[in-house]
């Protein structure tokens, strides 16, 4: 369970990042916050693990308070929340297997790391889990001759490999193609569903959002100003959240019906049938 | 949407380590080794000397400051040796990188002589060339002048040439289509664009000569090093030290006006 | 077709150009002088060079199979040998201890008030030239000899590396640090997997490349005692062996330029080996695109 209560973030050159938080997010739950940029989204997302102080108010995940936490607690924390961000932020010239193997990097002690020791159970979970998002056959390839979509699929392995109770996705889908963006949701949706992880995704395309969110939560200027399922949120909430009427660019070039069909087949499929 | 368990892929061997990379290693390994017992690498002198040492050291934190009066004229003789010799330098070298470079030498042959005469020049430390000129032209600032100018040149051919291989093409070919000679186009569409990165090697160059200047002293080429050279002959560490506080001084000094104006050109 | 009456505008004032040209002139005219050199001498140098020049030819083109020559040339090949171990022992030891300077230098990896005054030392071993550290330190402790010239060599490669690999460290991507950062790691665990991988290529890289200039660097100590091509070459310039200076005037070129042409290669694997099939694919793709 992720609780705001009345969080304000303020930074240091007096911008406001959130502005009287109230929000709780049950585990389990899959949420995707929506709003333009600068609206509070990833300001939101990086509070939950500590990358950004909050000002004011109190910010629980799990039991645990993360403002005004140490060092120590938050390093605990972050070991618990896996994030994956907008340009993969793969280490580049590493392979595949040594950047999943990062999130066990939290279970292993310093010496062992240094070398690259790591222990066989920690090994075996790293190839678990790019088993998981379909990869492992490249688990010794470099990380740099992956494509977007295949890195973005390594950060989430190296997410699931720290075996996280929560999944922050800071726009993971932004710098893909929408045949790709769809692929890799609908894994962050398939780990949600099978192994209960509670999920919170930026994102700016609004008809992803409406397809893949349990509940959507739009952020205007700091501030929350919708908190709704999928069904609720219809093009005039979206208006209203962004302050203006849509244009092309909020949803996915392509977008309908017939890009999530094409990507069910694209690619190497999820393995299952279409949903 | 049913649930699945972990897709089945196929776990890949673990790759052999590269053949590339381990035989560079070893070779360092072998090579430090080899190294190391060539020049009977040990520290034992550190404990055994130390007491030595440290009597010069303690010389040296009571520099003879009144010394210094002594050592203006060759640290001006020194100046404007660097001075000099990198003006000289640059302007010979811009003229030579015209050669040194595919983009304003069509002529293969004329190319390769001149990047194989480069490297040559290039892999004789300053201070050979210090020994070469005070042989040909006697003992004193000329040789070292000269010297630092062959010493210039290579350095500054080298970057220059990278700098000019890495032109806008656009220029070049508007020259061309106007019927100009190679000197012409030269003049014209390369010279303007390499200014400013050429300004930058002229005065790092500057400041090598300033350092370089003490090297050559040594060996008989005039200025502050032949100072050095001979208080470090008659053990008047007191001087040097002195001596060594205004070089240290002077070099900051150049450091920071060059960074200074880096940034002003920049 | 009538022309248009337009008005011409002026052009840019010229004077700014010449003072320019002027001042220049007068600084090398100043200096000329203040050279205080003997330029008659400069006369000299043509047919002074053509001599010993010869005379250092005709010591190359003797058998180097027959005594002495075959002497001369061993005495020759082991001389470099010294300063080939001395650049590398000293490089080597100046690589070991800039590594953890760099990191303690870049401000993006500690705080500043720690950069602050390491910067420093590292700016104060920059200026001062291998020579003075070879005079001030090592040889009244070390003696003479080859141990000393590296031991001065790694002092003053200190300084340049350590700068160096700092400005690398501060130039590398923050998103893959940030990364590893919010996966729980520890602040060694996030040097190690985040940012070393990043500047590893590079950092040794300036490592050969100060392997390069220390065997040139070396010579100087050399003439000092420290061994090496230097007092060879000392020894004979003051003895006027012409002969023998010419032989080992072409060990010393023909031996730099191929450790220069070797290390050059591996440096440049070393990077290129950062740039994958794929990158370099995009990198092909992207310049034809431009060419087309």
């Amino acid at each position: 369970m992720i609780r705001f209560t009345d969080v304000s973030v303020r930074y240091p050159n007096g911008t406001v990042g959130l502005e009287g938080l109230d929000l709780e997010i049950p585990d389990g739950q899959f949420v995707v916050v929506v709003g333009l940029s600068g609206a509070g989204k990833s300001t939101l997302i990086r509070t939950i693990n500590g990358l950004v102080p909050t000002t004011s108010g109190s910010l629980e995940v799990e039991g645990q308070r993360v403002d005004g936490a140490r060092k120590r607690e938050l390093r605990d924390l972050r070991a618990r929340v896996g994030m994956i961000f907008q340009s993969f932020n793969l280490v580049t010239r590493s392979t595949v297997l040594n950047n999943v193997l990062v999130g066990r990097l939290h279970a292993t002690p310093t010496w062992r790391s240094l070398f690259g020791w790591y222990r066989k159970d920690d090994v075996e979970l790293a190839f678990q889990a790019l088993e998981r998002v379909g990869i492992v056959e490249k688990a010794y390839t470099r990380a740099s001759e992956l494509s977007g979509g295949q890195q973005q699929r390594v950060a989430i392995a190296r997410v699931l490999a720290q075996e996280p109770s929560v999944i922050l996705a800071d726009e993971p889908v932004a710098s893909l193609d929408p045949p790709t963006a769809n692929l890799v949701m609908r894994d962050l949706q398939r780990i949600n569903r099978e192994l209960g992880i509670t999920t919170i995704v930026n994102l700016h395309f609004l008809d992803l959002a409406r397809t893949y969110a349990d509940r959507i939560v739009g952020m205007r200027a700091g501030r929350l100003v919708f908190d709704g399922t999928a069904e609720e949120a219809d093009d005039a909430v979206f208006a209203e959240i962004y302050g203006r009427s849509l244009t092309a660019e909020d949803v996915l070039p392509g977008a309908g019906e017939a890009a999530t069909a094409e990507a069910a087949t694209a690619e190497t499929g999820p393995g299952e049938g279409a949903a | 949407m049913t649930a699945v368990a972990p897709r089945a892929g196929v776990r890949p061997a673990r790759p052999r380590p590269s053949w590339g990379a381990w035989s560079l290693v070893a070779a360092a390994v072998v090579m430090t080794i080899v190294t190391g017992s060539a020049i009977h690498f040990t520290l034992a002198p550190l404990f055994n000397s130390a007491t030595r040492g440290w009597v010069i050291v303690r010389q040296f934190f009571e520099p003879d400051w009144g010394f210094l009066l002594t050592t203006i004229k060759p640290m001006g003789v020194t100046l404007a040796t660097a001075v000099l010799a990198s003006m000289v330098g640059c302007g010979l070298a811009l003229a030579i990188s015209l050669l040194a470079s595919r983009v304003t030498t069509h002529n293969a042959v004329v190319y390769r002589i001149a990047k194989a005469i480069l490297s040559i020049l290039r892999s004789l430390p300053d201070v050979v060339w210090g020994m070469l000129f005070v042989a040909f032209v006697g003992v004193g600032s000329l040789a070292g002048t000269l010297a630092l100018v062959m010493f210039n040149i290579g350095i500054i051919v080298k970057l220059t040439a990278e700098t000019i291989d890495a032109v806008d093409r656009g220029p070049l070919e508007a020259a061309d289509a106007s019927g100009a000679n190679a000197l012409q186009r030269a003049r014209v569409a390369v010279i303007p664009q390499i200014l400013p990165n050429y300004a930058s090697y002229a005065m790092y160059v500057f400041e090598l000569n300033v350092r370089a200047s003490v090297v050559l002293g040594i060996v008989g080429a005039g200025g502050i090093g032949q100072t050095i050279q001979v208080e470090l002959a008659r053990f008047h560490y007191d001087n040097l030290s002195a001596v060594i506080v205004l070089l240290f001084v002077i070099v900051f000094l150049i450091d920071q006006a060059s960074q200074w104006l880096r940034r002003r050109l920049g | 077709m009538s022309a248009v009456a337009a008005v011409r505008p002026t052009p840019p004032p010229k004077w700014r150009v010449v003072l320019i040209e002027l001042v220049a002139l007068a600084i090398v005219a100043v200096c000329a002088l203040g050279v205080d050199a003997n330029w008659a001498r400069l006369l000299d140098a043509p047919a002074n060079a053509w001599t010993y020049g010869g005379l250092m030819v005709r010591g190359l083109l003797n058998n180097p199979f027959a005594t002495p020559f075959d002497e001369y040339w061993l005495t020759s090949l082991d001389f470099m040998w010294q300063s080939i171990a001395m650049a590398w022992i000293g490089t080597l030891i100046g690589a070991v201890l800039s590594f953890p300077l760099g990191f303690l230098a870049a401000s993006n990896v500690v705080p500043r008030w720690v950069v602050f005054p390491i910067r420093l030392v590292l700016n104060a071993f920059r200026t001062i030239p291998d020579v003075i550290f070879g005079i001030v330190v090592m040889l009244p402790v070390f003696g003479l000899g080859p141990l000393a010239g590296a031991l001065a060599l790694a002092a003053g490669s200190i300084g340049s590396l350590g700068k160096l690999s700092s400005e690398v460290i501060e130039g590398i991507r923050p998103g893959p640090v940030e990364a590893v950062r919010s996966s729980g790691a520890r602040g060694l665990q996030v040097l190690r997997w985040g940012v070393l991988p990043q500047v590893m290529p590079e950092i040794v890289a300036f490592w050969l490349y100060r392997f390069e200039v220390n065997i040139r660097a070396g010579a100087i100590l050399g003439v000092l005692g420290a061994g090496g091509i230097g007092s060879l070459l000392s020894r004979l310039f003051d003895a006027r062996e012409w002969d023998r200076i010419g032989i080992a005037l072409f060990v010393v070129i023909v031996v730099t330029m191929i450790v220069d042409a070797v290390s050059g290669a591996v440096r440049h694997r070393i990077i290129a080996g950062g740039t994958s099939r794929r990158e370099r694919a995009e990198i092909i793709a992207s310049t034809a695109g431009a060419a087309l």
